[in-house]
C-alpha cells in the first residue's frame, strides 16, 4: 500500500520538475487575461462571459495538462525504458498503475484548482465574487479529471507508441463529450447494425457529459441535490475502476521487448 | 544450492501482420543453473538473446515455454523481490529528480525507511563513489555516473542476487575499473551475481563461471578456472630476428610466417620452441594472440558451427 503513494509522490514530483506545472502556470494567466478583456467586450454580462471562459479555459487546461504528461511518461518510461527499474521492485504492477494514476491525478488537480483560484481571485479583485454554481462546476471538472486521467493511463498501458496513446485518449475525450449526442442518434431510424455499433461506444466510453456542470449553471434549480452528486460520484468511481481493472490487466499481459 | 535455475527455457516472438506473421525464436531450450555465491558471466555476440533471458529472469518478459525458479520462489513473489537488485544496459533515470533523490526513492520501494534508509543511502553513495555529485540532478551526470547510481539503485537493498546487463558498457578506464573492483568487493563479500555481457576481459576478472550463448542457444557452461587453463587453444606469435627469419623459411613446417615473426597453435609451441632452440634461433618476443577466455568462446561458436554444417549435409 506504501509504494503507491511512494510512486505517486514520485511521479507528482517528475511531472511537476518537468515544466509541465510552470507551462501551465504560465497559460493559466494567458486564458485569465484572454477572459478578461473578452469580458470587457460583453457590456453587461462581464462577469457571466468571464466565469464561462474560465470555466472553458480550466478543462482545456485539465486536458491538455494530461496528454502532455502522457507524452512526457510515455517517452521516459516506456520508450526509454525507466520503468523497468521500478517494475522489477517488490511491488505489483497494479501497486505501480495506481500510484501513477494517483501521481497524474495530483498534477491535473493542482492545474485545475489552481486555474480556478486564480480567476475566483480576479473576480475578488474587482469586487466581484464567485457563487456555489462555480465551485460545484470546478467539483464536476476534478471528477471528471479522474476518469480521463485513469483512462489516459489505462492507453499508455495498452499502446506501443506515445502518439498513439495521445490520440487514443484525446478521440475518448471528444467521443466523451459527444455522447448525449450518440444518445440522441440512438432514437432516430438508423440501421441495426449502427444502433449495434453506436450502443457499444455509448456504453464503452465514458459520458463526460455528465461533469459538465458549468453549462447549466444559468438553468433554473441549477444547484445539484445530494442525489445528483451521488450518482456523478458513483459513475466516476466505478468507471475509473473499471477502466484502471482493463489498464492492470492489459499492464500484467504487457511483455517489455 | 542454485539461487537461479532455468529449465527449458525458450522465448518466440511473432512479427509481421496478423495472417502473415513469422516467428522468431530469441532463445531456445536454455537450461541453467546459477549456484548461490557464485559470480557468473553469460556471453555472447550482439543478438545472441543474452538480454531477453535477463528479462525472463526478472518476469518482464514471459517464456514461451520453460520455467525459471530464482532464489528458490517465482519472481512474481514480492519477498523474492525483495532480495533481487537489476542493473540494466544504460540504465535511464528521471532526469530531474538528483541522485540522491533517486537512490531514497528505490530504497523506499523495497520498504526501507527513515534513519535506515538514509544511512544506507550515504552507504551506496560512498560505495559507487558519487556522494560529491548526490544533490546534483541526473541530467548533469556522465555515463559513468548513471552507471554508478545505477548499481547503486541495484545494491541499495543488500541483494541476495545481483542481475546486472552489460553493467561495463560505454564506460571510459577510470569507470571501467571503479566498476569492476565494486563487482570483486560484491564477489568477496559472497553476493551471488549474474551478468550479461560481450566484454571478455571483464568476464575473465570477474566470474567464476561462464556460459556461451550463441543465436539463442546455450552452447556451453564452464568454470573459469578450467577456461583459463586451456591454453592449448591459443594461437601464438612468435617474433624473430630477421636473419632467424630468413633461415626458417623454407622449413617444411604447419606455421604461418610472414616478415618478422610466425603464428602457431598452442599445442604446437613446446615443439616449435625445441626446433627453433636445435637451430640455436632463440625469439625476440612471444605472446598470445588472444586471449583464454576468447579462445575458448571462439572455438565454442566454431564447434557449434562445425555441427550444424555437419547436420546440413547429412
Amino acid at each position: 500500500m506504501k509504494s503507491i503513494f511512494k510512486i505517486a509522490k514520485f511521479t507528482y514530483r517528475e511531472l511537476i520538475r518537468n515544466h509541465i506545472a510552470i507551462v501551465w502556470v504560465i497559460f493559466a494567466i494567458a486564458i485569465a487575461a484572454l477572459d478578461y478583456l473578452l469580458s470587457m467586450l460583453s457590456y453587461g454580462y462581464q462577469k457571466q462571459v468571464f466565469i464561462d471562459l474560465g470555466l472553458g479555459g480550466i478543462e482545456f487546461a485539465g486536458v491538455l495538462t494530461l496528454l502532455l504528461s502522457l507524452a512526457v511518461t510515455y517517452v521516459t518510461e516506456f520508450d526509454q525504458r525507466a520503468i523497468y527499474l521500478q517494475i522489477v521492485k517488490p511491488l505489483t504492477k497494479g501497486e505501480y498503475l495506481l500510484g501513477r494514476i494517483l501521481g497524474f491525478i495530483g498534477i491535473n488537480w493542482t492545474i485545475v484548482l489552481g486555474m480556478s483560484f486564480l480567476i475566483a481571485g480576479i473576480l475578488w479583485f474587482y469586487g466581484a465574487s464567485v457563487n456555489i454554481m462555480y465551485w460545484e462546476a470546478v467539483i464536476g471538472l476534478l471528477l471528471e479529471m479522474i476518469i480521463l486521467n485513469v483512462v489516459g493511463l489505462t492507453f499508455q498501458m495498452i499502446g506501443t507508441s506515445m502518439a498513439g496513446v495521445v490520440l487514443y485518449t484525446l478521440f475518448t475525450i471528444i467521443l466523451g463529450h459527444l455522447l448525449a449526442n450518440l444518445k440522441w442518434l440512438l432514437h432516430k431510424h438508423i440501421s441495426s447494425f449502427m444502433k449495434i455499433i453506436l450502443n457499444i461506444f455509448y456504453y464503452i466510453f465514458p459520458n463526460l457529459e455528465i461533469f459538465n456542470i458549468k453549462d447549466r449553471m444559468y438553468l433554473p434549480h441549477h444547484v445539484l441535490s445530494l442525489v445528483q452528486w451521488e450518482s456523478i460520484l458513483l459513475y466516476t468511481f466505478t468507471y475509473s475502476f473499471f477502466a484502471f481493472l482493463v489498464g492492470w490487466i492489459a499492464f500484467e499481459k504487457r511483455e517489455f521487448k | 544450492m542454485p539461487a537461479l535455475i532455468l529449465d527449458n527455457i525458450s522465448k518466440t516472438f511473432w512479427t509481421g501482420v496478423y495472417g502473415f506473421q513469422k516467428q522468431k525464436k530469441i532463445i531456445e531450450n536454455i537450461n541453467l543453473k546459477v549456484f548461490e555465491n557464485e559470480v557468473f558471466g553469460l556471453i555472447g555476440l550482439n543478438g545472441a538473446g543474452k538480454t531477453t533471458t535477463i528479462k525472463i529472469i526478472l518476469g518482464l518478459l514471459k517464456p514461451t515455454t520453460g520455467h525459471c525458479t530464482i532464489l528458490n520462489g517465482s519472481v512474481e513473489n514480492r519477498q523474492i523481490r525483495n532480495q533481487i537488485g537489476y542493473l540494466p544496459e544504460a540504465p535511464y533515470f528521471s532526469r530531474q529528480h538528483s541522485g540522491r533523490e533517486l537512490l531514497n526513492f528505490f530504497g523506499s520501494l523495497y520498504e526501507l525507511t527513515g534513519k535506515k534508509l538514509r544511512n544506507r543511502v550515504d552507504e551506496i553513495l560512498d560505495v559507487v563513489q558519487m556522494r560529491h555529485a548526490a544533490s546534483e540532478k541526473i541530467f548533469t551526470y556522465s555515463k559513468g555516473m548513471l552507471q554508478r547510481i545505477g548499481i547503486g539503485q541495484a545494491l541499495i537493498a543488500h541483494p541476495k542476487l545481483l542481475i546486472c546487463d552489460e553493467p561495463m558498457s560505454g564506460l571510459d578506464p577510470v569507470g571501467y575499473k571503479e566498476m569492476r573492483d565494486i563487482f570483486l568487493e560484491l564477489k568477496h563479500r559472497g553476493t551471488t551475481v549474474f551478468l550479461n555481457t560481450h566484454d571478455l576481459n571483464e568476464v575473465e576478472r570477474i566470474c567464476d563461471r561462464i556460459g556461451i550463448i550463441y543465436k539463442g542457444r546455450l552452447l556451453k557452461t564452464e568454470e573459469m578456472s578450467h577456461v583459463l587453463g586451456s591454453t592449448h587453444l591459443l594461437k601464438y606469435w612468435i617474433e624473430l630476428d630477421q636473419m632467424d627469419f630468413e633461415q626458417i623459411q623454407n622449413w617444411p613446417v604447419p606455421w604461418i610466417k610472414n616478415q618478422d615473426g610466425i603464428q602457431i597453435e598452442g599445442d604446437q609451441l613446446p615443439e616449435a620452441l625445441n626446433r627453433l632452440a636445435s637451430q640455436k634461433i632463440y625469439p625476440k618476443s612471444i605472446r598470445p594472440l588472444s586471449s583464454t577466455l576468447e579462445a575458448f568462446f571462439l572455438k565454442a561458436i566454431q564447434d557449434f558451427n562445425e555441427a550444424k554444417d555437419h547436420e546440413k549435409h547429412f
